[in-house]
Protein backbone atom coordinates (compact mmCIF):
# COMPACT_ATOMS: atom_id res chain seq x y z
CA UNK A 1 0.00 0.00 0.00
CA UNK A 2 1.43 3.33 -1.01
CA UNK A 3 0.63 6.03 1.44
CA UNK A 4 1.72 8.36 4.16
CA UNK A 5 2.86 7.03 7.47
CA UNK A 6 1.86 9.63 10.02
CA UNK A 7 4.76 10.38 12.31
CA UNK A 8 4.23 11.04 16.00
CA UNK A 9 7.37 13.21 16.06
CA UNK A 10 8.70 15.56 13.39
CA UNK A 11 11.30 13.86 11.19
CA UNK A 12 14.74 14.00 12.84
CA UNK A 13 16.99 15.43 10.11
CA UNK A 14 20.14 15.22 12.24
CA UNK A 15 19.53 11.54 12.96
CA UNK A 16 18.90 10.91 9.27
CA UNK A 17 22.17 12.64 8.37
CA UNK A 18 24.03 10.67 11.03
CA UNK A 19 22.72 7.33 9.82
CA UNK A 20 22.74 7.97 6.05
CA UNK A 21 23.57 4.80 4.14
CA UNK A 22 26.64 4.76 1.90
CA UNK A 23 27.66 2.05 -0.57
CA UNK A 24 25.41 -1.02 -0.61
CA UNK A 25 27.78 -3.18 -2.64
CA UNK A 26 28.99 -5.16 0.35
CA UNK A 27 25.42 -6.02 1.40
CA UNK A 28 24.41 -8.17 -1.56
CA UNK A 29 25.46 -11.45 -3.05
CA UNK A 30 26.10 -10.25 -6.59
CA UNK A 31 27.30 -13.72 -7.62
CA UNK A 32 23.66 -14.86 -7.42
CA UNK A 33 22.89 -12.74 -10.50
CA UNK A 34 25.58 -14.46 -12.55
CA UNK A 35 23.91 -17.86 -12.28
CA UNK A 36 20.28 -16.71 -12.47
CA UNK A 37 20.01 -13.96 -15.08
CA UNK A 38 17.20 -11.42 -14.94
CA UNK A 39 14.58 -10.85 -17.67
CA UNK A 40 15.54 -8.28 -20.29
CA UNK A 41 12.82 -5.82 -19.35
CA UNK A 42 13.87 -5.95 -15.71
CA UNK A 43 17.43 -5.12 -16.70
CA UNK A 44 16.21 -2.17 -18.72
CA UNK A 45 14.18 -1.00 -15.73
CA UNK A 46 17.25 -1.23 -13.50
CA UNK A 47 19.07 1.00 -15.99
CA UNK A 48 16.23 3.50 -16.05
CA UNK A 49 15.90 3.48 -12.26
CA UNK A 50 19.66 4.00 -11.86
CA UNK A 51 19.40 7.12 -14.00
CA UNK A 52 16.34 8.39 -12.15
CA UNK A 53 17.91 7.82 -8.72
CA UNK A 54 21.19 9.37 -9.82
CA UNK A 55 19.68 12.55 -11.22
CA UNK A 56 19.74 14.35 -7.88
CA UNK A 57 22.15 17.12 -8.82
CA UNK A 58 19.94 18.29 -11.69
CA UNK A 59 16.99 18.31 -9.30
CA UNK A 60 18.97 20.18 -6.65
CA UNK A 61 19.75 22.82 -9.23
CA UNK A 62 16.07 23.38 -9.92
CA UNK A 63 15.25 23.49 -6.24
CA UNK A 64 18.17 25.55 -4.95
CA UNK A 65 17.80 28.44 -7.39
CA UNK A 66 14.52 29.18 -5.60
CA UNK A 67 13.79 30.25 -2.00
CA UNK A 68 13.87 26.55 -1.01
CA UNK A 69 17.63 26.94 -0.49
CA UNK A 70 16.93 29.33 2.40
CA UNK A 71 15.47 26.56 4.47
CA UNK A 72 18.45 25.04 6.27
CA UNK A 73 16.47 22.05 7.52
CA UNK A 74 15.38 21.15 4.01
CA UNK A 75 18.85 21.64 2.51
CA UNK A 76 20.38 19.55 5.33
CA UNK A 77 17.96 16.77 4.42
CA UNK A 78 18.67 17.08 0.70
CA UNK A 79 22.43 16.70 1.24
CA UNK A 80 22.02 13.22 2.78
CA UNK A 81 19.12 12.36 0.45
CA UNK A 82 21.36 12.93 -2.59
CA UNK A 83 24.09 10.88 -0.92
CA UNK A 84 21.81 7.88 -0.32
CA UNK A 85 20.34 8.07 -3.81
CA UNK A 86 23.84 8.15 -5.30
CA UNK A 87 24.54 4.80 -3.67
CA UNK A 88 21.11 3.39 -4.58
CA UNK A 89 21.91 4.15 -8.23
CA UNK A 90 25.31 2.54 -7.75
CA UNK A 91 23.71 -0.63 -6.32
CA UNK A 92 21.32 -0.87 -9.28
CA UNK A 93 24.23 -0.56 -11.70
CA UNK A 94 26.22 -3.16 -9.75
CA UNK A 95 23.35 -5.65 -10.00
CA UNK A 96 22.93 -5.08 -13.72
CA UNK A 97 26.67 -5.38 -14.30
CA UNK A 98 26.72 -8.71 -12.43
CA UNK A 99 24.22 -10.20 -14.87
CA UNK A 100 26.03 -11.59 -17.92
CA UNK A 101 25.38 -9.18 -20.79
CA UNK A 102 23.56 -6.82 -18.46
CA UNK A 103 25.77 -3.71 -18.67
CA UNK A 104 23.70 -0.57 -18.63
CA UNK A 105 24.42 0.74 -22.08
CA UNK A 106 21.38 0.59 -24.33
CA UNK A 107 18.62 3.13 -24.33
CA UNK A 108 20.19 5.75 -22.10
CA UNK A 109 21.61 8.89 -23.67
CA UNK A 110 25.19 10.00 -23.02
CA UNK A 111 24.22 13.64 -22.69
CA UNK A 112 20.75 14.28 -21.35
CA UNK A 113 18.37 16.19 -23.59
CA UNK A 114 17.15 19.52 -22.28
CA UNK A 115 13.55 19.47 -21.36
CA UNK A 116 11.38 21.61 -19.16
CA UNK A 117 12.22 24.98 -17.71
CA UNK A 118 15.86 25.97 -17.39
CA UNK A 119 17.45 27.33 -14.20
CA UNK A 120 17.06 30.98 -15.17
CA UNK A 121 13.33 30.63 -15.74
CA UNK A 122 13.01 28.67 -12.52
CA UNK A 123 14.99 31.24 -10.54
CA UNK A 124 12.87 34.10 -11.86
CA UNK A 125 9.65 32.20 -11.22
CA UNK A 126 11.01 31.32 -7.75
CA UNK A 127 11.44 34.99 -6.88
CA UNK A 128 7.77 35.57 -7.65
CA UNK A 129 6.50 32.41 -5.97
CA UNK A 130 8.30 33.13 -2.71
CA UNK A 131 8.32 30.65 0.11
CA UNK A 132 5.28 28.70 -1.09
CA UNK A 133 7.62 27.02 -3.51
CA UNK A 134 9.23 25.01 -0.70
CA UNK A 135 5.97 23.12 -0.09
CA UNK A 136 5.60 22.51 -3.83
CA UNK A 137 9.13 21.12 -4.13
CA UNK A 138 8.61 18.80 -1.18
CA UNK A 139 5.33 17.58 -2.70
CA UNK A 140 7.12 16.77 -5.94
CA UNK A 141 9.64 14.78 -3.89
CA UNK A 142 6.81 12.90 -2.20
CA UNK A 143 4.96 11.97 -5.39
CA UNK A 144 8.26 11.07 -7.06
CA UNK A 145 8.91 8.62 -4.21
CA UNK A 146 5.45 7.08 -4.67
CA UNK A 147 5.99 6.62 -8.41
CA UNK A 148 9.41 5.01 -7.93
CA UNK A 149 8.08 2.75 -5.17
CA UNK A 150 5.44 1.49 -7.59
CA UNK A 151 8.19 0.83 -10.17
CA UNK A 152 10.32 -1.10 -7.65
CA UNK A 153 7.33 -3.24 -6.67
CA UNK A 154 6.76 -4.16 -10.31
CA UNK A 155 10.47 -4.88 -10.83
CA UNK A 156 10.54 -7.26 -7.86
CA UNK A 157 7.35 -9.02 -8.98
CA UNK A 158 8.44 -9.33 -12.61
CA UNK A 159 11.94 -10.59 -11.82
CA UNK A 160 10.75 -13.35 -9.46
CA UNK A 161 14.29 -13.47 -8.09
CA UNK A 162 14.96 -13.80 -4.39
CA UNK A 163 18.30 -12.05 -4.80
CA UNK A 164 16.72 -9.07 -6.56
CA UNK A 165 13.88 -8.92 -4.03
CA UNK A 166 16.50 -8.53 -1.29
CA UNK A 167 18.06 -5.60 -3.16
CA UNK A 168 14.69 -3.97 -3.79
CA UNK A 169 13.59 -4.42 -0.16
CA UNK A 170 16.78 -2.79 1.06
CA UNK A 171 16.37 0.13 -1.34
CA UNK A 172 12.72 0.59 -0.40
CA UNK A 173 13.67 0.64 3.30
CA UNK A 174 16.09 3.49 2.63
CA UNK A 175 13.57 5.31 0.49
CA UNK A 176 10.89 4.98 3.17
CA UNK A 177 12.80 7.50 5.28
CA UNK A 178 12.85 9.98 2.41
CA UNK A 179 9.13 9.47 1.89
CA UNK A 180 8.51 10.06 5.59
CA UNK A 181 10.40 13.34 5.53
CA UNK A 182 8.58 14.57 2.43
CA UNK A 183 5.21 13.36 3.75
CA UNK A 184 5.71 15.00 7.13
CA UNK A 185 6.73 18.33 5.59
CA UNK A 186 4.00 18.29 2.96
CA UNK A 187 1.23 17.66 5.50
CA UNK A 188 2.45 20.52 7.63
CA UNK A 189 3.15 23.05 4.90
CA UNK A 190 0.11 22.45 2.72
CA UNK A 191 -2.28 22.51 5.68
CA UNK A 192 -0.77 25.78 6.87
CA UNK A 193 -0.75 27.69 3.60
CA UNK A 194 -3.35 28.03 0.87
CA UNK A 195 -0.86 29.68 -1.53
CA UNK A 196 1.49 26.72 -1.00
CA UNK A 197 -1.34 24.28 -1.80
CA UNK A 198 -2.32 26.28 -4.88
CA UNK A 199 1.24 26.39 -6.16
CA UNK A 200 1.65 22.67 -5.43
CA UNK A 201 -1.42 21.83 -7.52
CA UNK A 202 0.09 23.75 -10.42
CA UNK A 203 3.59 22.31 -10.04
CA UNK A 204 2.27 18.75 -9.80
CA UNK A 205 0.28 19.26 -13.00
CA UNK A 206 3.15 20.74 -15.01
CA UNK A 207 6.25 18.86 -13.76
CA UNK A 208 7.51 15.73 -15.52
CA UNK A 209 7.35 12.83 -13.06
CA UNK A 210 9.28 10.83 -11.99
CA UNK A 211 11.60 13.74 -11.32
CA UNK A 212 14.69 12.59 -13.18
CA UNK A 213 12.75 11.76 -16.33
CA UNK A 214 14.19 14.84 -18.06
CA UNK A 215 17.48 12.90 -18.31
CA UNK A 216 15.79 9.98 -20.09
CA UNK A 217 15.06 9.43 -23.76
CA UNK A 218 11.30 9.62 -24.49
CA UNK A 219 11.34 5.90 -25.39
CA UNK A 220 12.67 5.06 -21.91
CA UNK A 221 10.05 7.26 -20.26
CA UNK A 222 7.32 5.40 -22.13
CA UNK A 223 8.90 2.06 -21.26
CA UNK A 224 9.02 3.05 -17.57
CA UNK A 225 5.32 3.98 -17.63
CA UNK A 226 4.31 0.78 -19.43
CA UNK A 227 6.35 -1.49 -17.20
CA UNK A 228 5.11 0.13 -14.01
CA UNK A 229 1.48 0.91 -14.75
CA UNK A 230 0.33 -1.63 -17.35
CA UNK A 231 -2.00 -4.48 -16.41
CA UNK A 232 -4.26 -5.00 -13.45
CA UNK A 233 -1.53 -4.55 -10.85
CA UNK A 234 -0.18 -1.47 -12.61
CA UNK A 235 -3.59 0.07 -12.76
CA UNK A 236 -4.09 -0.51 -9.05
CA UNK A 237 -0.76 1.18 -8.31
CA UNK A 238 -1.65 4.19 -10.49
CA UNK A 239 -5.06 4.43 -8.81
CA UNK A 240 -3.42 4.32 -5.36
CA UNK A 241 -1.09 7.19 -6.30
CA UNK A 242 -4.03 9.21 -7.60
CA UNK A 243 -5.95 8.55 -4.39
CA UNK A 244 -2.99 9.48 -2.18
CA UNK A 245 -2.41 12.75 -4.04
CA UNK A 246 -6.10 13.56 -3.65
CA UNK A 247 -5.79 13.01 0.12
CA UNK A 248 -3.00 15.57 0.55
CA UNK A 249 -4.14 18.87 2.10
CA UNK A 250 -5.49 21.28 -0.49
CA UNK A 251 -5.29 18.89 -3.45
CA UNK A 252 -8.22 18.35 -5.78
CA UNK A 253 -9.58 15.73 -8.16
CA UNK A 254 -8.27 17.50 -11.24
CA UNK A 255 -4.67 17.60 -10.04
CA UNK A 256 -4.62 13.96 -9.01
CA UNK A 257 -6.19 12.95 -12.33
CA UNK A 258 -3.70 15.01 -14.39
CA UNK A 259 -0.75 13.50 -12.52
CA UNK A 260 -2.09 10.00 -13.02
CA UNK A 261 -2.56 10.70 -16.72
CA UNK A 262 0.99 12.05 -17.03
CA UNK A 263 2.77 9.24 -15.20
CA UNK A 264 0.89 6.57 -17.13
CA UNK A 265 1.33 8.07 -20.62
CA UNK A 266 2.18 5.21 -22.98
CA UNK A 267 0.76 2.58 -20.66
CA UNK A 268 -2.67 0.99 -20.94
CA UNK A 269 -3.52 2.09 -17.39
CA UNK B 1 47.47 13.70 -12.16
CA UNK B 2 43.90 12.66 -12.92
CA UNK B 3 41.51 12.59 -9.99
CA UNK B 4 40.11 9.12 -9.29
CA UNK B 5 36.42 9.83 -8.75
CA UNK B 6 35.46 6.22 -7.98
CA UNK B 7 38.10 6.01 -5.31
CA UNK B 8 36.99 9.33 -3.88
CA UNK B 9 33.29 8.40 -3.69
CA UNK B 10 34.11 4.97 -2.24
CA UNK B 11 36.19 6.50 0.56
CA UNK B 12 34.18 9.63 1.29
CA UNK B 13 33.10 9.65 4.94
CA UNK B 14 31.66 12.19 7.33
CA UNK B 15 34.37 13.67 9.55
CA UNK B 16 34.27 12.01 12.95
CA UNK B 17 34.99 13.44 16.38
CA UNK B 18 33.44 10.84 18.73
CA UNK B 19 36.89 9.91 19.98
CA UNK B 20 37.85 13.52 20.74
CA UNK B 21 37.23 14.79 24.23
CA UNK B 22 35.31 17.98 23.50
CA UNK B 23 34.65 18.37 27.24
CA UNK B 24 38.21 19.76 27.56
CA UNK B 25 36.80 22.98 26.13
CA UNK B 26 34.88 23.40 29.39
CA UNK B 27 38.16 23.62 31.30
CA UNK B 28 40.06 25.34 28.52
CA UNK B 29 37.51 27.36 26.58
CA UNK B 30 38.47 29.14 23.39
CA UNK B 31 38.70 32.94 23.55
CA UNK B 32 35.88 35.11 22.23
CA UNK B 33 37.62 36.09 18.99
CA UNK B 34 38.32 32.44 18.13
CA UNK B 35 34.70 31.48 18.74
CA UNK B 36 33.62 34.24 16.37
CA UNK B 37 35.96 32.84 13.72
CA UNK B 38 34.73 29.27 14.31
CA UNK B 39 31.14 30.40 13.98
CA UNK B 40 31.99 32.03 10.65
CA UNK B 41 33.65 28.81 9.50
CA UNK B 42 30.63 26.71 10.53
CA UNK B 43 28.29 29.03 8.61
CA UNK B 44 30.45 28.73 5.50
CA UNK B 45 30.51 24.92 5.70
CA UNK B 46 26.75 24.65 6.18
CA UNK B 47 26.24 27.05 3.31
CA UNK B 48 28.21 24.91 0.84
CA UNK B 49 25.05 23.39 -0.58
CA UNK B 50 23.99 26.86 -1.71
CA UNK B 51 27.29 27.27 -3.54
CA UNK B 52 26.46 24.02 -5.33
CA UNK B 53 23.42 25.81 -6.63
CA UNK B 54 25.64 28.29 -8.46
CA UNK B 55 27.75 25.49 -9.90
CA UNK B 56 24.69 23.61 -11.00
CA UNK B 57 23.23 26.44 -13.02
CA UNK B 58 26.08 26.08 -15.50
CA UNK B 59 26.78 23.25 -17.95
CA UNK B 60 28.98 21.44 -15.41
CA UNK B 61 26.10 19.53 -13.81
CA UNK B 62 25.76 17.42 -16.92
CA UNK B 63 28.99 15.68 -16.31
CA UNK B 64 28.79 12.51 -14.26
CA UNK B 65 32.13 12.93 -12.48
CA UNK B 66 31.30 16.45 -11.39
CA UNK B 67 27.90 15.30 -10.20
CA UNK B 68 29.39 12.42 -8.20
CA UNK B 69 32.00 14.69 -6.66
CA UNK B 70 29.47 17.31 -5.67
CA UNK B 71 27.25 14.76 -3.95
CA UNK B 72 30.08 13.66 -1.66
CA UNK B 73 31.60 17.13 -1.31
CA UNK B 74 28.31 18.60 -0.14
CA UNK B 75 27.94 15.96 2.51
CA UNK B 76 31.52 16.25 3.77
CA UNK B 77 31.18 20.02 4.08
CA UNK B 78 27.84 19.66 5.88
CA UNK B 79 29.59 17.45 8.44
CA UNK B 80 32.39 19.99 8.84
CA UNK B 81 29.62 22.39 9.85
CA UNK B 82 28.26 19.83 12.33
CA UNK B 83 31.74 19.23 13.80
CA UNK B 84 32.42 22.93 14.30
CA UNK B 85 28.90 23.36 15.71
CA UNK B 86 29.71 20.64 18.27
CA UNK B 87 32.73 22.65 19.47
CA UNK B 88 30.63 25.80 19.63
CA UNK B 89 27.93 23.92 21.55
CA UNK B 90 30.40 23.15 24.35
CA UNK B 91 30.81 26.92 24.62
CA UNK B 92 27.00 27.29 24.82
CA UNK B 93 26.74 28.68 21.31
CA UNK B 94 23.89 26.98 19.45
CA UNK B 95 23.95 26.68 15.68
CA UNK B 96 20.61 25.15 14.73
CA UNK B 97 18.82 24.98 11.41
CA UNK B 98 16.50 27.82 12.40
CA UNK B 99 19.43 30.13 13.11
CA UNK B 100 21.00 29.21 9.76
CA UNK B 101 17.69 29.79 8.05
CA UNK B 102 17.40 33.22 9.64
CA UNK B 103 20.83 34.25 8.36
CA UNK B 104 20.00 32.97 4.86
CA UNK B 105 16.75 34.94 4.86
CA UNK B 106 18.75 38.11 5.48
CA UNK B 107 20.59 37.69 2.18
CA UNK B 108 17.71 39.25 0.26
CA UNK B 109 17.62 40.28 -3.37
CA UNK B 110 21.29 39.95 -4.19
CA UNK B 111 21.18 36.29 -3.27
CA UNK B 112 18.05 35.70 -5.31
CA UNK B 113 19.56 37.29 -8.38
CA UNK B 114 22.90 35.53 -8.14
CA UNK B 115 21.89 32.23 -9.73
CA UNK B 116 20.19 34.09 -12.55
CA UNK B 117 23.28 36.19 -13.19
CA UNK B 118 25.62 33.22 -12.92
CA UNK B 119 23.50 31.13 -15.21
CA UNK B 120 23.19 33.80 -17.87
CA UNK B 121 26.98 34.27 -17.77
CA UNK B 122 27.40 30.51 -17.81
CA UNK B 123 25.31 29.99 -20.90
CA UNK B 124 26.96 32.93 -22.66
CA UNK B 125 30.43 31.51 -22.40
CA UNK B 126 29.39 27.85 -22.33
CA UNK B 127 31.71 25.12 -21.18
CA UNK B 128 34.65 27.51 -20.73
CA UNK B 129 32.77 28.89 -17.75
CA UNK B 130 33.18 25.57 -15.97
CA UNK B 131 36.89 26.41 -15.76
CA UNK B 132 35.98 29.52 -13.76
CA UNK B 133 33.99 27.46 -11.28
CA UNK B 134 36.67 24.85 -10.91
CA UNK B 135 39.41 27.45 -10.41
CA UNK B 136 37.18 29.37 -8.02
CA UNK B 137 36.51 26.16 -6.11
CA UNK B 138 40.24 25.41 -5.95
CA UNK B 139 40.97 28.91 -4.61
CA UNK B 140 38.26 28.49 -1.96
CA UNK B 141 39.43 25.07 -0.86
CA UNK B 142 43.08 26.18 -0.65
CA UNK B 143 41.98 29.15 1.45
CA UNK B 144 39.91 26.88 3.67
CA UNK B 145 42.82 24.51 4.33
CA UNK B 146 45.07 27.47 5.09
CA UNK B 147 42.49 28.97 7.43
CA UNK B 148 42.12 25.71 9.37
CA UNK B 149 45.89 25.29 9.59
CA UNK B 150 46.35 28.86 10.82
CA UNK B 151 43.60 28.42 13.38
CA UNK B 152 45.24 25.25 14.68
CA UNK B 153 48.64 26.98 14.96
CA UNK B 154 47.25 30.06 16.68
CA UNK B 155 45.12 28.25 19.27
CA UNK B 156 47.61 25.56 20.29
CA UNK B 157 44.66 23.57 21.62
CA UNK B 158 45.35 19.85 21.03
CA UNK B 159 41.71 18.76 20.62
CA UNK B 160 40.86 21.65 18.31
CA UNK B 161 44.07 21.10 16.33
CA UNK B 162 43.20 17.43 15.77
CA UNK B 163 39.64 18.19 14.66
CA UNK B 164 40.83 20.92 12.27
CA UNK B 165 43.52 18.60 10.93
CA UNK B 166 40.84 16.00 10.07
CA UNK B 167 38.71 18.61 8.35
CA UNK B 168 41.69 20.01 6.43
CA UNK B 169 42.62 16.51 5.25
CA UNK B 170 39.21 16.19 3.59
CA UNK B 171 39.54 19.67 2.11
CA UNK B 172 42.83 18.54 0.55
CA UNK B 173 40.93 15.94 -1.49
CA UNK B 174 38.53 18.64 -2.62
CA UNK B 175 41.50 20.70 -3.75
CA UNK B 176 42.75 17.70 -5.72
CA UNK B 177 39.43 17.42 -7.54
CA UNK B 178 39.09 21.12 -8.31
CA UNK B 179 42.69 21.56 -9.44
CA UNK B 180 42.63 18.52 -11.72
CA UNK B 181 39.42 19.82 -13.32
CA UNK B 182 40.67 23.41 -13.50
CA UNK B 183 44.08 22.46 -14.86
CA UNK B 184 42.65 20.33 -17.67
CA UNK B 185 40.02 22.88 -18.68
CA UNK B 186 42.38 25.85 -18.52
CA UNK B 187 45.11 24.03 -20.44
CA UNK B 188 42.61 23.18 -23.19
CA UNK B 189 41.40 26.72 -23.89
CA UNK B 190 43.01 30.15 -23.85
CA UNK B 191 39.50 31.62 -23.80
CA UNK B 192 38.86 29.75 -20.55
CA UNK B 193 42.14 31.14 -19.17
CA UNK B 194 41.15 34.70 -20.04
CA UNK B 195 37.64 34.40 -18.59
CA UNK B 196 38.95 32.75 -15.41
CA UNK B 197 41.69 35.32 -14.94
CA UNK B 198 39.17 38.10 -15.39
CA UNK B 199 36.57 36.54 -13.04
CA UNK B 200 39.04 35.73 -10.24
CA UNK B 201 40.90 39.05 -10.30
CA UNK B 202 37.70 41.04 -10.57
CA UNK B 203 35.21 39.18 -8.37
CA UNK B 204 36.94 36.76 -6.03
CA UNK B 205 36.55 37.49 -2.33
CA UNK B 206 37.41 35.37 0.72
CA UNK B 207 35.07 32.42 1.25
CA UNK B 208 32.08 33.54 3.26
CA UNK B 209 32.11 37.15 2.01
CA UNK B 210 28.77 36.66 0.28
CA UNK B 211 27.04 35.34 3.41
CA UNK B 212 28.66 37.39 6.19
CA UNK B 213 28.99 41.03 7.17
CA UNK B 214 32.19 42.85 6.15
CA UNK B 215 32.94 43.21 9.87
CA UNK B 216 32.92 39.45 10.29
CA UNK B 217 35.06 38.89 7.19
CA UNK B 218 37.57 41.49 8.43
CA UNK B 219 37.60 39.92 11.87
CA UNK B 220 38.33 36.44 10.53
CA UNK B 221 40.96 37.59 8.04
CA UNK B 222 42.70 39.73 10.66
CA UNK B 223 42.57 36.87 13.16
CA UNK B 224 44.02 34.28 10.78
CA UNK B 225 45.91 36.09 8.06
CA UNK B 226 47.50 39.21 9.58
CA UNK B 227 51.15 39.68 10.54
CA UNK B 228 54.16 38.15 8.79
CA UNK B 229 53.00 34.54 9.37
CA UNK B 230 49.50 35.22 8.12
CA UNK B 231 50.78 37.02 5.04
CA UNK B 232 53.18 34.21 4.30
CA UNK B 233 50.24 31.79 4.37
CA UNK B 234 48.26 34.08 2.03
CA UNK B 235 51.25 34.26 -0.29
CA UNK B 236 51.36 30.45 -0.44
CA UNK B 237 47.67 30.27 -1.45
CA UNK B 238 48.30 32.86 -4.17
CA UNK B 239 51.26 30.86 -5.41
CA UNK B 240 49.09 27.77 -5.75
CA UNK B 241 46.36 29.65 -7.64
CA UNK B 242 48.83 31.39 -9.94
CA UNK B 243 50.37 28.01 -10.72
CA UNK B 244 47.26 27.06 -12.73
CA UNK B 245 47.56 27.45 -16.53
CA UNK B 246 47.21 31.06 -17.60
CA UNK B 247 46.77 32.44 -14.07
CA UNK B 248 50.40 33.35 -13.33
CA UNK B 249 50.96 36.52 -11.38
CA UNK B 250 47.51 36.53 -9.73
CA UNK B 251 47.61 37.65 -6.08
CA UNK B 252 43.90 37.56 -5.28
CA UNK B 253 44.20 36.57 -1.62
CA UNK B 254 46.79 39.20 -0.76
CA UNK B 255 44.81 41.79 -2.72
CA UNK B 256 41.67 40.87 -0.75
CA UNK B 257 43.54 41.27 2.56
CA UNK B 258 44.81 44.69 1.45
CA UNK B 259 41.29 45.64 0.41
CA UNK B 260 39.98 44.73 3.85
CA UNK B 261 42.80 46.66 5.55
CA UNK B 262 44.21 43.56 7.26
CA UNK B 263 47.60 44.57 8.75
CA UNK B 264 50.58 42.81 7.16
Amino acid sequence: MIGLTPLPEPFDVRKFARTAQGSLRGDFDLAAFEVAPLPRDVLRMLAVLAHLEGATMAHLRNVLVTPTHKDARVTAFLVSWAFEKFWIADALRAVAAAVPGGELSGGIPGAPPRRGRGPVRRAIVGVVQGRSVVGAHLSLGLVDDWVLRAAYERVAAEAASAALSDVVDRILDLKARHTNFFGDEVQRRLSASKPAARLTRRELRRTALPLGSAVLEPADCAFFARFTFDGERGEALAAAIQRDIRKLPGMNERTSRVVRGAITVGSAS
Amino acid sequence: MAFDIDRYTATSVSVHWDDLDLATFREHPLPERSLRTLRYMADVEYHTVCYTRDLLTTPSHREADVSAFMTMWNREEFWHGEALAAVLAVHDITVDYDALKASRLKLGWKDRLDPIKQSVLGSLVGTDFVAVHMSWGAANEWSAITAYQRMAELEEHPVLAELLRRIARQEARHVAFYTSQARARLAASTKAQKITRFALSRFWAPVGSSISSTDDVRHVMTHLMSGPEGRRAAHRVDESISGLPGLDGLTIVQDALDGLGVPA
